[in-house]
């Protein structure tokens, strides 16, 4: 199966601290991957350079083939992202959000689109409200929009749920895994373990910035293992370590 | 409640160290000493062709502005740090979680400001000068004055922007009349003496003859200034929703002239918006220019033939260079970071956006050299300021990239900008007194803005943008 995205030997450094350690691996497309890991652990850092928002101390990646060092405005362009903690631009309302994005990455027929978005996310009532009055679960709900309005074939989305209500995290999570069955792939960040053993098809385990286990879920589920437990026990026998 | 005020101090501290490293902010006073103490060894020299007052009337004029530069941007603080550090606020937004009044933190709030830019500034200063004092004939009375004037000067700053900022925030139509009113009070007294209003002053009067009773009227203005604007100071509204109909797509039309259009479009609606437009042109860029104006038109005697205006047109560009803060302070890469948008893109748009601004220098030099009699020279002096404007915010940007207003704080990148802005103005003022016209030749400054703009490009580019 053809690759989406592929790291080999990523580590990131922050002056003495190693955020990311020669982390290798590969996301087939059509799939929904979630990297998995506790606070602290070189997730986001992790996406921040496959999307090209920061560099490599060292290693390469390519994203739908384009190579995240040599180009990373280009992978930008190709794919949707949802960074961890940024906020949409405090001064433009919601929907001038979604025109300023459009524009920037020139979506034809933003209107139709836009209104899909805010009647599927329900927040039709806020889109003429300032970004900056907006609650976070709104914001979240703009970001996300902002990721799939230009329906990438790759999406890398950092703790996509984190201030959803449970209604709204149930119709995310339907969406994504109709996502993927229209043959786009998914590269989720998570340390909600349950709903990446409901979502995802593929998985990584990142712990001090390495790289503990990657493989498919349904490996697991066929050892009668559970994603939370296995996660557990690995990440505790890797600290004693 | 010692405890809330000290915790500011370690805060702003904190801001500015976490930014480029506690050793070079920790230089930038010493910085400030140093060109005090090499400065004050220049006076013997000066003193030939300027009288020593004129020169004492300079630095006062200077820490004025400083003193509003300060408290403009304090008053911004809080939008700056979201826009910089995500979820970071400061001390001084915190009574929604505090047992404190807004009134009380913001009374902190104004005595940290004092304090803590006393130290980085206005100490350091009048700390050089009296160290030179024995070497350059300047009583140690007279250099222990100048340092308390100074202070007060500083403080006039300070407060008159808090004052009027407070004004603002409550009424727009009270605070044109609170400045229509100055203006009358400026006149009138100018018409009554047969003197500039600027030498009546408190600090330069005190600085000329010390009494206790002038000292005890500069206080008592301050503690009045203070006093009115803690009295007005309107805590920010909480829960307030805002709406807007669309005016991005139409904005974006019609600057579909432009090299970036949506950048473009929300850059205009941020300052619309954010209040900045109106807020910093008064605050940063009329205000600290009519100060000026008002100080240096004293010195017109010790210009050449009509000096004055080009000094006022050389100030005014390196002022107006700062406008390139304005449209880079509410926004960090973050937003972009998920677009397909790289970071030289983002500089060439808001140097765009500076460019638009740029109308606003050049009428107010236009103003100037109207209401000065020197309409011959306007064409010239808006050449040169506007010419110095875009040169120095070509260094600026290949300095600072996105972040002028934190890296400025980073004593080797101030001492970079002084040299090479310093270097510039001292060439083209030097030849606009030699003659008016020969001031046109500062459009020769477009070839530096142009290669430093192109060389900021390609050095923001390699630098990881997950910086500020």
């Amino acid at each position: 199966m053809a690759v989406a995205l592929e790291a080999k030997n990523l580590t990131k450094k922050y002056g003495e601290v190693i955020a990311v350690d020669n982390v290798s691996l590969s996301v087939e497309r059509g799939s929904l991957f979630g990297l998995l890991g506790p606070n602290g652990s070189g997730k986001t850092t992790m996406i921040k350079m496959l999307t090209g928002q920061t560099r490599p101390t060292s290693g390469s990646a390519s994203v739908l083939g384009v190579d995240v060092i040599k180009d990373p405005v280009g992978v930008r362009g190709q794919v949707g992202i949802i960074p961890e903690q940024e906020t949409p631009p405090s001064f433009l309302t919601a929907m001038e959000y979604l025109e300023f994005v459009a524009a920037v990455r020139k979506i034809p027929d933003i209107e139709t689109k836009e209104d899909w978005w805010f009647d599927f996310l329900d927040f039709a009532d806020k889109k003429n409200v300032l970004c900056k009055d907006l609650s976070r679960g709104t914001r979240q709900k703009l970001m996300f929009t902002q990721a799939f309005i230009h329906e990438p074939a790759l999406a890398l989305i950092d703790e996509p749920l984190i201030n959803f209500d449970p209604i709204m995290q149930d119709v995310v999570k339907d969406y994504l895994a109709g996502y993927v069955k229209k043959g786009r792939t998914i590269f989720i960040s998570t340390h909600i373990l349950e709903v990446a053993e409901e979502i995802c098809s593929g998985f990584a385990i990142l712990h001090k910035g390495i790289l503990l286990h990657t493989g498919p879920v349904a490996e697991l589920t066929a050892r009668g293992e559970h994603l939370p437990s296995f996660f557990l026990s690995l990440v505790r026998k890797d600290r004693h370590v | 409640m010692f405890e809330l005020f000290t915790n500011m101090v370690k805060e702003e501290w904190r801001v500015h160290s976490t930014m480029f490293g506690s050793l070079s902010f920790a230089l930038f006073p010493v910085m400030i000493f140093g060109i005090a103490l090499m400065g004050s060894f220049l006076i013997p020299l000066m003193r030939t062709t300027l009288p020593a007052g004129n020169l004492t009337l300079i630095i006062h004029a200077n820490y004025l502005m400083l003193g509003i530069m300060v408290g403009g941007f304090g008053l911004l603080g809080n939008e700056v740090m979201n826009r910089r550090f995500g979820q970071a606020s400061l001390l001084a937004f915190s009574a929604r979680s505090l047992p404190i009044s807004e009134k009380f933190i913001f009374l902190n709030f104004v005595i940290k400001d004092t304090v803590y830019y006393f130290f980085l500034w206005v100490l350091p200063f009048g700390f050089g000068y009296i160290l030179a004092s024995p070497f350059t004939g300047v009583p140690l009375a007279g250099a222990l004055l100048l340092l308390l004037t100074l202070t007060l000067s500083f403080l006039f700053g300070l407060c008159g922007v808090f004052f009027l900022s407070a004004i603002y925030a409550r009424s727009r139509p009270v605070l044109w009349l609170v400045l229509l009113v100055l203006g009358v009070g400026m006149g009138g007294l100018a018409a009554m003496t047969g003197k500039n209003p600027v030498l009546f002053f408190p600090p330069l009067l005190l600085n000329s003859a010390f009494t206790w009773v002038n000292f005890l009227i500069s206080c008592a203005v301050l503690a009045l200034l203070f006093g009115i604007a803690i009295v007005l100071f309107n805590p920010e509204s909480v829960g307030s929703e805002k709406t807007y109909r669309d005016s991005f797509a139409p904005l974006m039309q019609r600057f579909s002239f432009l090299p970036n259009p949506p950048l473009a479009a929300k850059d205009t609606l941020d300052l619309y918006r954010s209040g900045s437009l109106i807020g910093q042109t008064i605050f940063s860029f009329l205000l600290p220019l009519a100060v000026i104006w008002f100080f240096l038109s004293l010195l017109g005697p010790f210009f050449p033939p009509h000096g004055l205006l080009f000094i006022v047109a050389v100030t005014t560009g390196v002022i107006a260079s700062t406008m390139y803060t304005w449209v880079t302070m509410f926004d960090t890469f973050g937003p972009y970071a998920c677009l397909p948008v790289a970071v030289s893109t983002l500089i060439e748009s808001k140097l765009t956006t500076f460019a638009v601004l740029q109308a606003i220098p050049a009428i107010f030099i236009a103003v100037v050299a109207l209401f000065s009699g020197e309409a011959a020279y306007l064409v010239p002096a808006i050449v040169l300021g506007i010419s110095v404007s875009f040169y120095a915010v070509g260094v600026m940007a290949w300095l600072c990239g996105l972040s002028p207003n934190v890296l400025v704080y980073d004593v080797k990148v101030l001492f970079v900008y002084l040299i090479l802005v310093g270097i510039a103005l001292t060439i083209f003022t030097s030849v606009a007194f030699a003659n008016p016209y020969f001031a046109l030749s500062a459009v020769i400054l477009a070839i530096p803005t142009w290669l430093l703009v192109r060389k900021a490009k390609v050095r923001w580019d390699a630098v990881d943008p997950g910086g500020f």
